[in-house]
């Protein structure tokens, strides 16, 4: 059974913040719910964005997410 | 900011083209951070590689897309482009633009960003080239609420969409462009502001099989007009090109001496599907046989129109990557009517886009484009997903086509069948 959103969302941060790689591909969370459709796990992932507890990370032609403070912009690379 | 000498770029103000080296040294006497432009790009000439670093976390807030992080890697030799990112911004449908609107656009550029422009983008986008992170936010609030303009898509977004001119200017429009571009821009708002594909998606509206925005070679989903009735005759017209009454081409090509309009080099031997030849006067078409090149009704287009009914054909999985491999769309749906319903929204369209996006979004893997993933599967996977019955159109050759891999159901007798017993039916 797909967790709620709520479930979904913590689940997502969860990974987010303890995966060796600060940055993940939103495929990356679809196993935080194998019930979950892409489109919910996406829905959710853009929802922690849009709270502050992560950031979306670009190279400009991909996109990944990073919970808030991993991801580190070029500039500091 | 000093200048830099630039002795190689100044060899590409040379010549008689207009030069962007030219056009960079003027706006650096407003800008001075174009200054280091050149002289990054100088650097760049010299040591044979890039001295840009892209990516990041920049952005404005709630968007995954739109804006793309540029950093010089010789900040501290090039500090006015220390920061310098991209923005794009999405196009009208056909970029038609009043030049008011340009020209609020270029001043809202002058006051945040560098001044310097890219019109446009292979997406269609217009390209706002270097800003810095601290302008980004005033930039965007000015952007949508005075100018009303939005940001394009960039990153695994659905890209911004772009079409042809199509019925605005163009006769062979075979349905609306603008139309079905602006709705689905409108529609898959969220798709192009936050990351929600395993890559980039793109589509490409053309009108005919023309092609002018070359959906077919760049799109992942392109939908190019078509007919699927008889091309129309006027014969009275083509006895006019014939005789010399009409310049070919719509006199296109009328800067040399061609000579005499000739209906058969020009014409009927150009046909690649040879479907077409004069009985007396009266020039005839074997409707069924032709692959809608266009190339008649280029040559000729005061005798000869797209047929009355008209849609389009969805081709599905084109690519046009630097590296790795170009790879051509396959023709998916043959024919489909391009309709709004009564909500106003291309229904039949928007139910083949979903199809293709939750199963991609479901097997693509990361930084795959959905071509890859078709070519990854195979033609009669995917055409089951959509649901689709497979026509002869959808193989390119016989016995040569890598999508073809037969189901176990699909072949008498199945895997079990005795080889042995085959062979020896097969050798009589």
């Amino acid at each position: 059974m797909a967790l709620s959103k709520d479930e979904l969302k913590a689940a997502i941060l969860e990974k987010a913040m303890t995966a060796p790689k600060p940055q993940l591909y939103v495929k990356d969370f679809y196993a935080c719910d194998p019930d979950a459709k892409p489109r919910d796990v996406k829905n959710a992932a853009n929802d922690l964005v849009k709270e502050g507890k992560m950031d979306f990370w670009s190279s400009g032609s991909t996109t990944m997410y990073a919970a808030k403070g991993r991801a580190k912009d070029e500039e500091h690379r | 900011m000093p200048k830099h000498d630039t002795p190689l770029l100044d060899e590409l103000e040379k010549g008689p083209w207009p030069s962007f080296v030219t056009d960079l040294k003027r706006q650096a006497e407003k800008k001075p951070e174009c200054f280091d432009i050149l002289g990054q790009l100088e650097l760049s000439f010299k040591d044979k590689i890039t001295h840009w670093k892209h990516g990041g976390i920049v952005g404005v807030f709630g968007y995954g897309g739109g804006i793309v992080g540029r950093y010089s890697d010789v900040p501290e030799r090039f500090p006015g482009v220390a920061h310098f990112h991209t923005v794009r911004l999405n196009q009208p449908s056909s970029k038609f633009y009043s030049s008011a609107k340009l020209r609020d656009i270029c001043n809202l550029w002058e006051k945040y960003g560098s001044g310097m422009t890219n019109m446009h983008g292979s997406t269609g986008d217009l390209v706002l080239l270097g800003t810095t992170t601290p302008n980004l936010e005033p930039l965007f609030y000015e952007l949508t609420h005075d100018l009303n303009q939005d940001l394009g898509g960039s990153g695994s977004n659905l890209r911004t969409p772009e079409c042809c001119l199509g019925r605005a200017r163009c006769e062979w429009g075979c349905y609306d462009t603008q139309d079905l571009c602006h709705t689905l821009t409108m529609h898959y708002q969220d798709e192009i502001h936050r990351p929600a594909f395993p890559y980039k998606f793109k589509f490409k509206f053309s009108g005919c099989p023309n092609d002018c925005v070359a959906a077919i070679a760049r799109s992942d989903f392109a939908v190019i007009g078509t007919w699927r009735d008889d091309i129309r005759i006027d014969q009275a017209a083509v006895k006019g090109y014939i005789t010399g009454e009409f310049a070919p081409n719509a006199g296109a090509h009328s800067g040399k001496d061609w000579g005499k309009f000739d209906i058969k080099k020009e014409v009927l031997d150009l046909c690649p599907t040879e479907c077409m030849w004069m009985e007396g006067d009266t020039l005839k078409i074997d409707n069924s046989e032709c692959t809608r090149c266009m190339h008649c009704i280029n040559v000729m287009p005061r005798a000869l129109r797209p047929g009355k009914q008209q849609g389009a054909t969805i081709c599905v999985g084109a690519k046009a990557p630097i590296l790795d491999g170009a790879q051509f769309a396959t023709m998916t749906i043959p024919f489909i009517e391009v309709k709004k319903n009564e909500d106003g929204e291309f229904a039949e369209v928007v139910e083949v886009i979903e199809k293709i996006w939750d199963w991609w979004m479901e097997v693509g893997k990361n930084r795959e484009r959905v071509g890859e993933t078709i070519m990854r599967v195979g033609l009669p996977t995917f055409l089951k997903v959509m649901e689709v019955t497979p026509a002869p159109q959808h193989v390119k050759e016989p016995r040569s086509n890598p999508y073809v891999f037969w189901q176990a159901d699909e072949v008498e007798g199945g895997w079990d069948r005795d080889v042995k017993e085959f062979r020896k039916r097969n050798a009589q």
